[in-house]
């Protein structure tokens, strides 16, 4: 479904993304794992076009990532990135008009959830309430890839709870999700693979049962053994 | 694309909202001088219509640069390439809105401006009478009123067609400081000399082009449109090409 063939991603003398492989396939989770500045933002940029390889190709469906793709991936970015005049529902109109698969009921729905009015304006809501409104306008399309950068940042405990269900309310056969955190216990409850990314390059994509059934780790025990002190080198 | 360029328009509205309250007191400090007798109203208004339509024009391209500049440098870039749109489009709907801004504040400008000399006639009591009354300002203001109106509304189209192409020099520049410039040092600086240096170029080319020469004022500036059009054209092609390739944001 989504095919990233020797990706490397450059910023001058800088390596964000170093020749990474890596096939997403639909009706599973996967959880993005690494620590800051390891590239799974960029990677995630690169997949969903806002960011263009230095080398390598991101296929989706066979074709190169681009306007059409663009069509059915949703990318959360974990950075606030709307509009400073807009309202909640200026956010959700905006969605509307550009994407066929926004669902305006969906998005009061969830809005409704995590208490969130229409009327708010965008540039004074709290980081938590940016976080949740980014969800919301996020699930509320009907999407086949969904890529979320950092979704529970900011956001309190029971609230967290909230938007985990939101999230995982879209799982289906022909869907798939990506998600990152650094919340790795929170995500091992969800995730059906892990992909592990360390100094810009993909150290491990696997079957979280699998890790379990083979190696008789958890994914916190491969966390730690990956990043912690004497963890695998690059 | 049509939806894109109803988000470029909310993007600038409010300064689009100043300039008509700004229009609206030059106006009715006009109106107040043509139909109360007030001659300094009536010098004022004309004075504040006359910078609003200048500078108001020359803003709306600034501030549609400005916003470009943001729109890449900021996350709310995300706003607009997170949309199926390629880049041309979302080029395209950026100088489209703008070009159209400009050239509707410049038809708003000047048939008010129409509109204000016939309501002038009607009260002041003939064209003759009007006519002398605005050569005298003018001469208060050392300008020299003695042109046609086709000529003066011909060298307006010339001049927003010439403006354009600046933005459009401008959408240039800022993509190759986003782009092919990015990350290095002085990178501000390199393309706003690309800028002043393309400027010149063309207007270098403009100066030795025979069908810019002729005699006819009519020729001229038709000829001056239909070049500053077609240069337009080019440089959004390349600046979109450059932006489809290279743009990361």
């Amino acid at each position: 479904m989504l095919e990233c063939k020797e990706v490397t991603k450059k910023y001058g003398r800088k390596t964000a993304v170093d020749h990474v492989s890596l096939n997403l396939e639909p009706g599973r989770v996967y959880a993005m794992l690494g620590p800051n500045g390891s590239g799974k933002t960029t990677l995630m940029k690169m997949v969903v076009g806002l960011v263009k390889p230095t080398s390598g190709e991101i296929l989706y469906n066979g074709q190169p990532v681009g306007v059409e793709s663009r069509r059915d991936i949703a990318y959360m970015s974990t950075e606030p990135y709307f509009y400073s005049w807009m309202t909640v529902k200026d956010v959700g109109k905006y969605y509307q008009d550009f994407f066929e698969d926004f669902s305006m009921e969906r998005y009061e729905r969830i809005l409704n959830q995590m208490d969130l009015t229409m009327d708010l304006k965008s540039k004074t809501l709290s980081s938590g309430m940016m976080a949740k409104l980014k969800i919301a306008v996020t699930m509320a399309r009907r999407a086949k890839i969904y890529l979320l950068d950092e979704p529970l940042n900011g956001i309190d405990l029971l609230a967290r709870d909230e938007i985990v269900r939101c999230v995982l309310d879209v799982i289906a056969p022909d869907v798939t999700l990506m998600v990152s955190s650094h919340l790795v216990d929170e995500l091992e409850k969800v995730a059906d693979v892990a992909v592990f990314m360390k100094e810009s390059h993909l150290v491990m994509a696997c079957g979280i049962e699998q890790m379990r059934e083979e190696k008789g780790k958890s994914v916190v025990d491969m966390y730690r053994e990956i990043y912690g002190h004497g963890g695998i080198e690059q | 694309m049509i939806k894109l360029m109803k988000y470029e328009f909310r993007k600038n509205l409010f300064s689009k909202i100043i300039l008509l309250i700004l229009t609206a007191v030059g106006e009715a400090a006009y109106l107040a001088g043509v139909f109360l007798k007030w001659e300094d109203g009536f010098g004022i208004g004309m004075i504040v219509l006359s910078l609003c339509s200048i500078f108001g024009i020359m803003y709306m391209g600034m501030e549609g640069l400005i916003t470009f500049h943001r729109d890449l440098n900021t996350k709310q870039s995300y706003m607009l390439f997170l949309t199926p749109h390629s880049s041309y489009q979302i080029l395209g709907a950026k100088v489209v809105e703008n070009g159209l801004t400009i050239f509707l504040t410049g038809i708003f400008y000047a048939l008010l401006g129409l509109l204000d000399f016939t309501v002038a006639v009607l009260y002041i009591g003939g064209v003759e009478q009007l006519l002398s009354i605005i050569k005298d300002i003018g001469a208060e203001f050392s300008i020299n009123m003695n042109v046609r109106f086709e000529e003066i509304l011909l060298v307006i189209l010339a001049l927003l067609a010439g403006w354009i192409m600046t933005l459009a020099m401008g959408y240039l520049a800022i993509v190759l400081c986003a782009t092919v410039l990015a990350g290095k040092r002085l990178s501000g600086l390199i393309s706003f000399v690309i800028f002043l240096v393309l400027n010149w170029c063309v207007n270098l080319a403009f100066n030795h082009l025979p069908i810019l020469d002729v005699d006819s004022l009519l020729i001229r500036n038709w000829a001056t449109i239909g070049c500053a059009f077609a240069v337009s054209l080019v440089l959004y092609l390349i600046t979109g090409w450059i932006m489809e390739r290279k743009l990361s944001v």
